[in-house]
């Protein structure tokens, strides 16, 4: 019989524990993905439509401090990223009932790092797909105001926000048992804060009540950064914090985004943990 | 001797309150292929589940290699790996990507990897398969590549958890031949689960029988056999079992190891005649139908928890 090295250090473990586990995971995720073009292309639908169509010719209709097929183009994002990443969370329910989650649950990696894998090809290509949302809107002479701070703002709203929006479909993904009723709350979760957040009209515009209701709502907070980044506009930030340095405000709001990140990627890691592990 | 696989106290009750595994205590020496044998229900595929730590036991402590498997999760993981009951793959990656993904998760280095992919693709018959996507893989195929999968890391201990279960009769053949040759060829520790007799006698050194999350028995299958003896006489019984039960050990034909389900009774003849035997049942008129038999392991497991596993 052989004769084993009892309870010896394992080189393979010092691997488990760097990040390069991470990556492996990540292109795992990434080469699935890349094989159902529905979870690429689908989400990208309904922006590029409210975007080129809808918003042009709602143009007249509502005046802000930027022109408002722009206003709508960053608005889209927020609609963009929240049906991006609960698609993405399709894959975890398919990982569970036929793909090889339980293979990973016996790998020697932190399953914590399944989880960021995941997160990390959604967020991956919600930013290819934002690239590509923005493209089109510059294609159809949608102007925007950029410089390197506001880029700098715009991606680190947007990235936060995607990956808090992915945080709650993993989330979800491992609360629910099938795909039916994962898709059943989409609307609720994705689209229906959209319309409360300012995407379409400033939230001043809403009642009273809801306008405070907007103003707790993370992707309020990301939007009003996003516009202050790509158009210079602080109106959104103003309508949210009534400050007057933007800076300041863009700070306040990147804080809500960032915590709003951190919680539900906590809060998904732990429903991962919970529902995998009997 | 150092253990392979040890686990002591070991108990899983679920938030249900199913009591799923009830305090069962084994140990696995290294290169010994070890079976638990059991009906569905019985525990086995829960023991696996903690043993893997993909399932947290409520009591007790489980090693493999020598880490204890709460502790030291990452060594132990690192240490095996495991064939599951369903198919576990990525079906839209090719059968290479998943056997490249399970090397790079347990840290195989890249060349080593693909020299070990290739040798396993060869030695297990998928080399025309393994850059197809795996959904267009049969049953056994898929099997297959579980099980190469399973050893490109070359784990120190191999669970397979009902490997053949839901598998055709040919396929089922074809791939106990692989596991037969694995266990011939190399020194692994392997953990199979089963409720087939015919595979836990043919593939392990030992065997634990589970019954209700307990082990019942736990011996070489040779051992268990013999508990039984060389033959067993098996009656169809007309009217009360117990009574004829009874009135067999009162006879000398039945000893306190004779054992009854439903109608049946089978009695464990070790030095008594068979021609003897059944000459005193005919002329107790007891039976309507009278055999002679070896015993088998299902036999054993009868005796020991009044049900059949062929049934299971």
């Amino acid at each position: 019989m052989a004769n084993l090295e009892i309870a010896a250090p394992s080189p393979r473990v010092a691997h488990a524990r760097s990040l390069w586990p991470l990556a492996t995971l990540a292109q795992r995720r990434f080469r699935l993905t890349a094989r159902t073009p529905r979870e690429l292309i689908v989400p990208l639908l309904t922006p590029i439509m409210f975007a080129l169509v809808i918003a042009p010719s709602l143009k007249t209709a509502l005046h802000t401090g930027a022109p408002y097929e722009s206003f709508v183009a960053i608005g889209t994002v927020g609609l963009l990223i929240p049906l991006n990443t609960m698609f993405a969370g399709l894959g975890v329910i398919v990982d569970r009932v036929s793909g090889a989650q339980r293979e990973l649950l016996t790998a020697p990696v932190p399953r914590a790092l399944l989880v960021l894998g995941n997160a990390l090809v959604a967020l991956a290509i919600t930013g290819l797909q934002v690239a590509v949302l923005l493209a089109v809107a510059l294609a159809r002479g949608i102007s925007f105001d950029a410089t390197a701070t506001g880029i700098a703002w715009f991606t680190g709203a947007a990235a936060l926000f995607a990956l808090g929006m992915y945080g709650v479909a993993e989330t979800l993904a491992n609360r629910v048992p099938r795909q039916e009723e994962y898709i059943a709350r989409v609307p609720a979760i994705a689209i229906l804060p959209w319309f409360l957040a300012g995407a379409l009209f400033p939230i001043t515009a809403l009642p009273n009540a809801l306008t405070w209701v907007a103003k707790l709502l993370p992707l309020t907070h990301a939007l009003a950064i996003m516009r202050y980044g790509l158009l210079q506009d602080s109106s959104g930030l103003h309508a949210i914090w009534g400050l007057d340095d933007p800076n300041a405000m863009a700070s306040l709001s990147l804080a809500v985004v960032g915590g709003f990140a951190l919680l539900l990627t906590l809060a998904s890691i732990r429903a991962f943990s919970r529902s995998a592990v009997g | 001797m150092d253990l392979a696989i040890q686990a002591i106290g070991l108990e899983k009750t679920y938030g249900s309150g199913v009591e799923a595994v009830k305090q069962i205590d084994f140990g696995v020496a290294p290169g010994e292929v070890f079976g638990l044998l059991g009906p569905n229900g019985a525990g086995k595929s829960t023991t696996v589940g903690m043993l893997t730590t993909t399932i947290v036991p409520t009591r007790g402590t489980a090693r493999l290699a020598g880490f204890d498997v709460a502790a030291e999760p990452l060594a132990a993981r690192a240490a095996s790996s495991v064939v599951f009951q369903e198919p576990v793959v990525d079906n839209a990656l090719t059968g290479r990507q998943n056997l490249e993904l399970h090397a790079r998760l347990w840290g195989v280095g890249r060349d080593e990897g693909k020299a070990r992919i290739d040798e396993l693709a060869s030695r297990l018959g998928l080399s025309e398969l393994v850059d197809r996507a795996v959904g267009s893989y049969s049953g056994g195929e898929r099997r297959r590549l579980e099980i190469a999968r399973a050893l490109v890391s070359r784990p120190t201990v191999l669970f397979l958890d009902e490997p053949t279960v839901g598998l055709d009769p040919r396929i089922r053949a074809e791939l106990l031949d692989v596991i037969a040759d694995l266990r011939a060829r190399s020194e692994l520790t392997v953990l199979l689960t089963t409720h087939y007799l015919e595979e836990a006698e043919r593939l392990c050194d030992r065997i634990a029988i589970m019954h209700a999350g307990r082990i019942v028995a736990l011996d070489s299958p040779r051992a268990l056999l013999a508990d039984l003896g060389r033959e067993l006489v098996e009656l169809r019984v007309e009217g009360n079992v117990d009574a004829a039960l009874t009135l067999l050990r009162e006879r000398g034909v039945a000893d306190d190891d004779a054992f009854a389900v439903g109608s049946r009774v089978t009695v464990p003849l070790r030095e008594a005649s068979s021609r003897e035997a059944i000459a005193t049942v005919h002329e107790l008129g007891v039976a309507r139908a009278i055999s002679t038999r070896e015993p088998t392991l299902d036999d054993v497991y009868l005796r020991l928890t009044g049900d059949s596993l062929a049934a299971a």
